[in-house]
């Protein structure tokens, strides 16, 4: 992989935002697979990748102690391995599909990690605890600097890890069939239907169904019936949720 | 100096801001034991070392700090703000009523920290961030707006509207919990978040909508009853998906189950309507 050093710099600067400092959401798949697809040359492909990775794992989410699966590590692989796949004119649905197969381990192999490296951080505290009794306020403050630069080296080196080894899964996807490539073409289709029911499994109840069901019937009906151009139509969504939104909280203030 | 030396103390903007920057990485030393106490001692060492003049002192404090403390990052600025305000309290307090406060102060976090925590997951992680999220992902996949070449514009847009309302909370909460100290749970029911999480949900609803149509959209140019067959065809498998999550089964799970279910389909003799590829070559 050709940038492969910018690219692992850029995911471990990135890494950082998940949960160590900041919390910006700069580390989220919509914003990190553009950065890195136009640190390799496709912005585009990076910017749809981000979307339907954002989409599917929109409901995996850090409450308690739970950590979710390292959407930076899935994102900044999937993205620069399927930038080098695009370079062999495959489909790019195809592509797309098989860069995020291979990267979903390797982000489980990240969050494994981070999760060692939380429990190691156990002893960062203890350590911490023996400098505020002793009065060594400058060592205790460093020590916020130390686990940083820990955290970023620890994102540097999975970034170079998971980039070899998507890059060494490459020459497996050469080897395919137009049938299975077929078959991955066929999959980015159903995958956007997965991210649709993750959203779904977030945010939709029994009571609030029926408005999922007004919205798809009164969008369709526009879009069939009336050919109202996406623009109008999205905007006009983005309008009445705007509104819904005002009217609650209003509603909250009076009473 | 000795503790019947010492003077009160006033604490200056320039401390206050400290703090509040240190906010930003109260994640830190985030760990399995402590959670996140180390970083709110992090946060608070600035104004201690300015209330607390001796070092014997100071240490103690902070130690204080370093007690188990776990909640949602941004709505600890809520407890940070009322905590820095009783320390100063507590400085101007006589020697004997001190232990009081200090009890005060950790009963404060403890029984702040599960509340806020809660409510913080559901507005941030399971609103606003799916929100802001939705916009950018309809935006990208209806391609609604030609963006011709500008991809930052989406993502961009995408961190405006989620950090305005990220740096503006985290703001807020360490202004208001400066200014009503230990009262400051008392307020949070009046900035309605409750009925922020009802309108921002019902605003996602319909977007999600939106999104489901324009994902078969490009059939329609072709034929309508295609359209509404693909597009009755997507509902039913966006159902079927529902059920599977709704099941615990996870979305990467699924992802894999939903690329055997497509090679199986691809390999399907009498399936027609295939599509033409021009098969590349390896690079």
């Amino acid at each position: 992989m050709e940038h492969w050093f910018p690219v692992s710099l850029l995911m471990a600067f990135l890494s950082l935002d998940v949960s160590a400092a900041g919390q910006f959401m700069i580390s989220r798949p919509i914003v990190t697979g553009p950065v890195v697809g136009w640190l390799v040359g496709h912005p585009g492909i990076g910017l749809e990748l981000g979307a339907l990775i954002e989409l599917i794992w929109i409901g995996d989410v850090p409450v308690g102690a739970h950590l979710p699966l390292d959407l930076t590590v899935l994102t900044g692989s999937a993205v620069a391995f399927a930038c080098e796949l695009a370079q062999g004119n495959y489909p790019p649905e195809a592509v797309m599909t098989y860069a995020l197969g291979v990267a979903i381990p390797l982000a489980f192999l990240a969050t494994e990690a981070e999760i060692l490296l939380r429990k190691f951080h156990v002893r960062w505290i203890h350590f911490a605890q023996r400098m505020a009794l002793g009065s060594h306020f400058r060592t205790f403050e460093w020590i916020n600097s130390i686990v940083l630069a820990e955290l970023f080296l620890k994102g540097f080196f999975i970034a170079v890890a998971s980039l070899t080894l998507a890059h060494w899964s490459s020459r497996l996807f050469y080897m395919l069939s137009e049938r299975v490539v077929e078959g991955l073409y066929y999959a980015h289709w159903l995958l956007l239907a997965l991210g649709c029911s993750a959203v779904i499994d977030l945010l939709v109840e029994k009571k609030t169904a029926i408005y999922l069901i007004l919205s798809i019937v009164s969008t369709m009906s526009l879009a069939v019936f009336f050919q109202v151009q996406g623009v109008y139509l999205v905007s006009l969504a983005l309008f009445a949720g705007f509104i819904l939104t005002l009217f609650y909280v209003g509603k909250g203030e009076a009473s | 100096m000795t503790p019947e030396e010492k003077k009160t103390v006033r604490l200056n903007s320039a401390d206050y801001t400290t703090a509040f920057l240190r906010v930003f990485v109260i994640q830190t030393v985030w760990n399995f034991e402590r959670y996140l106490s180390y970083g709110v001692a992090y946060v608070l060492l600035p104004v201690l070392k300015k209330i607390y003049q001796i070092p014997e002192e100071r240490a103690q404090a902070l130690s204080r700090h370093l007690e188990y403390f776990n909640t949602h990052p941004y709505m600890a600025s809520f407890v940070l703000g009322a905590v820095i305000r009783m320390e100063e309290e507590k400085q101007q307090l006589p020697k004997a009523k001190q232990k009081e406060k200090e009890e005060e102060i950790s009963a404060l976090k403890v029984g702040m920290m599960g509340p806020i925590a809660a409510m913080g997951d559901n507005l941030f992680w399971a609103t606003i961030r799916p929100y802001c999220g939705l916009i950018a992902v309809t935006l990208v996949l209806s391609q609604a707006f030609q963006v011709k070449g500008q991809y930052w514009i989406i993502p961009l847009l995408f961190l405006l509207v989620y950090n305005v309302a990220h740096v503006g909370l985290r703001l807020m909460g360490f202004v208001q919990g400066y200014r009503h100290s230990d009262q400051v749970v008392l307020t949070l029911r009046k900035y309605g978040f409750q009925e922020a999480i009802r309108g921002l949900r019902l605003a996602s609803i319909l977007l999600l909508g939106v999104l489901i149509v324009f994902v078969n959209l490009s059939e329609l140019e072709k034929e309508v009853g295609l359209f509404i067959l693909k597009l009755t065809f997507f509902t039913a498998i966006v159902g079927l998906f529902t059920f599977a999550l709704h099941r615990k089964i996870s979305p990467s799970q699924l992802f894999y189950a939903v690329v055997l279910f497509a090679l199986i389909l691809a390999f399907w003799p009498e399936l027609s309507a295939r599509p033409v590829f021009h098969m590349g070559v390896a690079p």
